[in-house]
């Protein structure tokens, strides 16, 4: 299969730019197929999971179904049965620092595909890597099911940076579940957004700090539509000293359920913090928002904090903004920009047009 | 134009309601073009509230009467329209916005120009307002800062009628020298012909801007009225002597 002009399109709703001059390099699934795969830089390897599982046994011994074991859940359960999967394995040499961010895309170009990938990362010491990552169904795509494991490990001092997009059919089934272990000193770092809502979505990525000093930060930014059921968690777990991590999520809902969760274990001395924000613009038939950050702590040094909001645009912030010369729903579309806190690159265009659909919903569209 | 008898702004008359509380009871009030009124009075006499209700806000409902700008009746229109005819106000108290920057706003005021990074750089640049740019709106800063975020807003907008509630509040004595220096900026149309002024209308309780900014006439706001009104200095000179108690018992004599 090759794709077409139109693929090629589709793909940068995602931010996943082929033939970019500013990308690392590149891998993309198409369907059940992996359709391309480029990389001209050196320091890394980025390879289907197929070729490294033939080709590294060390893979199958240390790091395949280990952050995530095969018995995990049901999500990894089903992964664990595939008995040659889809996906990439991408290992980054110590202390080498990739300019331009690797780009990969989970395309589900037709109706009723089910898709399902394992993805192995390596970061090792002092090595950096951002990576974009589509996640998406082609135009008026309705139907299908996506089960994706991604399995990460950051070694001591190691960065990862990781933009995941999705942009999914109404009637779609969605589970991805991602796992990252973060040795002394390393950084995670996670943005997901997902503005064009699956019929199902459950995610609740886990990460285990494990060294000193080594840190997470998740921003997750979705939208709950009518027919849509979104659930966004994320369970960190701050096992050694001087370990922090940041959850946060930022939700619109338009008509659909939106449930936010997040749990943060504090099991030595460490600093986390969990923010649920919700802006409820419309409930339409059983709609709502439900928040429910959480906080274990194990250890008394381990200084832990959560907050939860969730309310409708303000007026006097509309007005505000309005008083500056602004239209309604000009006003309107800042402050939900600005309320979703978000400017992944490249992917402007599509935020203002998703932006727009949003205040269209929130009742002030009228011309 | 003909029928604004050279007033750039009219109110006729008006009643405005906040919640279930009357705030403002039939105030009468000319600017004329080029003229800088200033509005003194107690705390909770209507200040604030009369221009909410001229720049259109919607909490503050007009009951009775009209507001017209350059002739025009703009008593129903709303606060986007009036911002575009030319209405600016400089709040005191402004919400604060997560998530949106000065920056994010002033790009929207030049969105239309050939380099807006370079418009806003020189504004911020020139008003000494670099750090607060890509700051959220309002969010954690000083009064003072507030202050010159709202006046760097008002700068970057032009308008034809500012109103600046309290620029001289809070704000301590070297940021009032580069206040007065940006008010008199805010309302000169050309440096070399500095008698030629915009119109607007100032809140102040010390008068300190007084010192740096000539306003033509003042008013006392008492209890959601205009009581006395006259020359600022007079009028600032007599409260300072004997306070607001005078303009209360004035105005309950007449
Ligand atoms: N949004 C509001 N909700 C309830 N009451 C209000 C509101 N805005 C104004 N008021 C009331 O209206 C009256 C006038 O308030 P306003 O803010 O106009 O006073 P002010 O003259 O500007 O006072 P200050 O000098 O303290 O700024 C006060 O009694 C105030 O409590
Ligand atoms: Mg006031």
């Amino acid at each position: 299969m090759v794709l077409n002009d139109a693929d090629r399109e589709a793909l940068t709703v995602t931010g996943v730019y082929l033939g970019s001059t500013v990308r690392s390099a590149t891998i993309v699934v198409c369907d059940l197929a992996q359709v391309c795969l480029e990389n001209n830089t050196r320091g890394f390897e980025l390879m289907p999971i197929s070729s490294a599982l033939e080709r590294y046994s060390w893979l199958r011994e240390q790091y395949f179904f280990k952050a995530l074991p095969a018995d995990l859940d049901e999500t990894v359960s089903r992964c664990a049965k595939e008995v040659d999967p889809l996906g990439f394995f991408l290992h980054v040499d110590k202390g080498v620092k990739i300019a331009f961010p690797v780009q990969a895309a989970m395309y589900m170009k037709n109706e009723d595909i089910v898709q399902i990938i394992h993805n192995v990362i390596i970061l090792e010491e002092d090595s950096e890597l951002q990576l974009i990552t589509g996640c998406l169904a082609g135009h008026e795509i309705k139907t299908g099911t996506h089960i994706a494991i991604e399995e990460q490990y950051i070694g001591k001092n190691a960065r990862l940076v990781s933009t995941m997009v999705h942009a999914w059919g109404s009637e779609q089934f969605v589970y991805p579940h991602t796992g990252t272990v973060v040795e002394e000193g390393g950084r995670f770092e996670s943005n997901y957004v997902s503005l064009r809502p699956a019929k199902h979505f459950v995610s609740n990525p886990q990460s285990w700090l494990i060294g000193k000093g080594a840190s997470a930060k998740y921003l997750t930014v979705v939208l709950a539509s009518p027919g849509s059921v979104i659930e966004t968690g994320g369970t960190v777990y701050l096992n050694a000293e001087d370990t922090s991590a940041e959850l946060a999520h930022r939700g619109v809902c338009t008509g659909g359920v939106m449930n936010q969760g997040g749990l943060l274990v504090g099991v030595a001395s460490c600093k986390a913090h969990v923010d649920c924000a919700g802006m409820l613009l419309f409930c339409g038939e059983g709609g709502y928002i439900e928040s429910v950050p959480g906080l274990r702590s194990m250890h008394p040094d381990a200084r832990m904090s959560h907050e939860a909001s969730i309310g409708k645009i303000a007026p006097e912030q509309v007005q505000y903004l309005m008083s500056k010369g602004m239209e309604e729903r000009e006003a309107i579309s800042m402050l939900i920009r600005g309320f979703l806190g978000t400017d992944v690159e490249g992917l402007g265009a599509e935020l203002d047009g998703q932006i727009a659909k949003i205040v269209e919903v929130a009742g002030h569209g009228e011309d | 134009m003909s029928k604004s008898n050279g007033n750039i702004l009219e109110i006729k008359d008006l009643c405005v309601r906040v919640g279930t509380e009357e705030v403002l009871n039939h105030i009468d009030l000319e600017i004329p073009d080029g003229e800088v009124h200033a509005l003194l009075g107690q705390n909770g006499s209507g200040k604030t509230s009369l221009m909410m209700a001229i720049m259109g806000f919607s909490e503050y409902e007009v009951t009775h009467g009209t507001i017209l700008f350059q002739g025009k009746d703009i008593t129903e229109s709303d606060v986007c329209e009036r911002a575009r005819l030319g209405i600016a106000l400089a709040q005191q108290r402004p919400p604060t916005i997560r998530g949106v920057t000065l920056r994010d706003i002033l790009a929207y005021f030049f969105r239309n120009e050939d380099n807006p990074e370079k418009k806003i750089s020189g504004l911020a640049v020139s008003s000494r307002m670099e750090s607060l740019l890509d700051r959220d709106i309002n969010h954690g800063l000083s009064g003072g800062e507030i202050k010159r975020a709202e006046l760097l807003q008002l700068l970057a907008l032009s308008p034809i009628f500012s109103m600046l509630d309290e620029p001289d509040s809070g704000v301590d004595v070297e940021a009032l020298s580069l206040m007065g220096e940006l008010i008199n900026r805010l309302f000169t149309f050309d440096p070399d012909h500095p008698v030629h002024r915009k119109a607007g209308l100032i809140i102040t309780h010390c008068g300190s801007i007084l010192r740096s900014f000539p306003i033509d006439k003042a008013y006392v706001m008492v209890n959601g009225q205009i009581g006395c009104s006259g020359n600022p200095t007079i009028l600032m000179k007599h409260i300072n002597n004997f306070g607001y108690d005078s303009c209360i018992r004035c105005m309950g004599a007449r």
